[in-house]
């Protein structure tokens, strides 16, 4: 039988590979294909994660001993609903991601409605719009905080030339956990709208146009032909978008430090500081055990809201 | 005739307002940068400096400074993570969805894959922090790396496999008949005709590293700092300094912003992968 040459007869001269594969079989191969990943994974979120459980039942700072203290079943958990920081830390992040989030939705929405399309400026004008979310949380930090300065930061000077005393935008508790939710939005809002032109531009052609033949207007055929469309990603988008923003730790780092005072502590700062400034180890690991089963929790509620809402679609 | 009308400029003014919110800020940025020390603590100065000035980039710059060392360090644990956790990723996708594991063992790894987004990685940062030192392994690229790869490869999977779900089946049976076994397949087959989705995913992968704080500060507060950790230094340090501030600042928003213009196609891709297919 004549072969014909084919990619794989390029190849066999080798005969390495084809002697491995010999030796492995089909599964052998890609279960070593599989290993590496796993291992990664493994080593570095799943063992951790397992370690934060098993710590969050003992009593160990770092700063005390460097070794484990003894076991003291759920006393670390207990000792959160004491601890007034860590509930003020708690309803501010709560805050913080609801309003982020909602902000992020309608904005995002809005700017995907209005920049849909394959022209090339509309193209341009997207790309252009992505930028904040592609910089590092870090530097998102630090540029609003030298807009947001109150005495020579450009906004208040901006608003000081047409006669508007502008807040200590950063300094006041009030307004910086203002700041705060604006500037999460100002990052974010990219992604929502990037997903959702992305949800808009598969929506069928025929679909809009048929219920413009039948009479339907503009915001008729978006409340009842589109906006039914779009709503799973929607609510998967509003899912992704409100566990990170939950999660946000970065730009409190380079805006207010958690400041002034505890005012803009959120949880995932409060814990950054517990555990890696204060090296209060079990106690951070026992409050990072009970934002990620908060974070599952939110994940499923959500998951299970976008199960509801595509039920009747055929894809 | 005049509502539509109405209607297109409204649409003008509205995206005109939102590219200036979405911009202004970095144009901010890059004056502050070129803006002399003197006038950031002067009221009044205006938004345009008064005259140009790359002292701070020269300053953070200064052969005795260490910020050559942070841009090569980010540079390193970019690339590497980025290089290792594609092909970490693609292929155990491809094991992934070609693999007939029992008990639908399959699902249940991948589900594992897909928490890893959902848990906030604070959880993870003390312990890993312990880890890495029993390793000995603190301040080394090594650690920084092995962490972004584990929060990106399961990006990389689900990313891959919506495209597996797509690919043409009778390609990898045609090579089969052939006698290639799946590390042949995968080589010569599946990776030259993903190229455009394995770009998608280095690309979102080349970003996450790049700005990643958390882990990075946690395992590598010195000789191996990455920009990222150098800049909330600034914050901490005595007072701000905000001339350097702006120029590091500079220094890692404006290649990434630049790249994110070229790679705009595979990076919308990448993001809205998760999204809208699944």
């Amino acid at each position: 039988m004549t072969v014909p040459e084919t990619i794989t007869e390029k190849r066999r001269p080798a005969g390495l590979v084809a002697r491995l594969e010999g030796r492995l079989g089909e599964s052998g191969v890609l279960l070593l294909f599989l290993a590496p990943a796993l291992l990664v994974v493994a080593v570095a979120q799943f063992y951790p994660l397992a370690s934060s459980a098993v710590l969050s039942f003992f009593d160990w700072s770092l700063s005390r001993s460097p070794r484990v203290g003894p076991f003291i079943g759920f006393d670390n958990y207990a000792r959160t609903f004491n601890d007034p920081i860590f509930s003020g830390a708690v309803t501010y992040t709560i805050i913080f991601a609801i309003s982020s989030t909602l902000l992020q939705l309608v904005c995002g929405l809005g700017i995907a409605l209005l920049t849909v399309g394959e022209s090339y400026t509309l193209r341009l004008v997207r790309t252009l719009l992505m930028l904040p979310m592609v910089i590092a949380p870090i530097a998102v930090g630090t540029i609003w905080r030298m807009i947001l300065a109150a005495r020579v930061g450009p906004l208040n000077q901006g608003l000081a030339s047409i006669g508007i005393d502008g807040p200590n935008w950063l300094g006041d508790p009030m307004w910086a956990s203002f700041s705060l939710i604006m500037i999460d939005a100002w990052e974010w809002t990219p992604f929502v709208a990037i997903t959702l032109t992305a949800a808009l531009t598969s929506i069928p052609n025929d679909l809009t146009l048929a219920a413009s033949v039948d009479g339907a207007g503009r915001w008729k055929t978006f409340r009842y032909v589109v906006f039914p469309m779009i709503l799973p990603v929607l609510v998967l988008v509003a899912m992704f978008r409100m566990i990170e923003a939950f999660l946000t730790l970065d730009i409190v780092f380079t805006t207010t430090a958690g400041g002034p005072g505890y005012a803009t502590h959120t949880l995932s700062f409060w814990i950054y500081q517990q555990g890696l400034r204060y090296f209060n180890i079990s106690y951070a690991a026992a409050t990072s055990w009970i934002m990620l089963l908060a974070c599952l929790a939110m994940a499923l509620g959500f998951l299970a809201w976008r199960r509801h809402v595509s039920k009747w679609q055929v894809s | 005739m005049m509502t539509t009308l109405a209607l297109r400029l409204g649409r003008v003014v509205l995206i005109s307002i939102a590219l200036i919110i979405a911009l202004a800020p970095f144009v901010v940025l890059f004056l502050n940068s070129l803006r002399p020390a003197d006038e950031f603590l002067s009221a009044g100065s205006g938004l345009i400096p008064s005259h140009v000035t790359f002292e701070h980039y020269a300053e953070i710059f200064d052969p005795s400074g260490d910020t050559f060392r942070y841009l090569l360090n980010s540079l390193i644990i970019t690339t590497a993570s980025t290089i290792i956790a594609v092909l970490l990723g693609a292929m155990a996708a491809y094991a992934l969805a070609r693999l007939k594991l029992p008990f639908r063992l399959s699902i249940v790894i991948g589900i594992m894959f897909l928490v890893i987004r959902f848990y906030p990685k604070i959880t993870v940062a003390l312990p890993y922090f312990l880890l890495m030192r029993q390793f000995n392994l603190l301040d080394t690229h090594l650690a920084v790396i092995i962490a972004h790869v584990s929060m990106t490869v399961p990006f990389v999977v689900w990313m891959l496999l919506a495209f597996f779900e797509d690919f043409p089946k009778e390609l990898e049976q045609a090579a089969m008949v052939d006698g290639a076994g799946a590390l042949t397949r995968f080589t010569l087959i599946i990776v030259p005709l993903m190229a455009p989705a394995l770009a998608a995913s280095a690309v979102l992968t080349a970003f996450m590293s790049w700005n990643e704080f958390l882990m990075a500060s946690t395992v590598a507060p010195n000789f191996a700092k990455t920009l990222p950790v150098r800049i909330s230094g600034f914050i901490t340090d005595k007072g701000i300094l905000w001339g350097s501030m702006s120029a590091m600042s500079s220094v890692i928003v404006i290649p990434v912003a630049l790249f994110a213009l070229f790679t705009q196609r595979w990076l919308a891709r990448g993001l809205t992968a998760g999204a809208v297919k699944g």
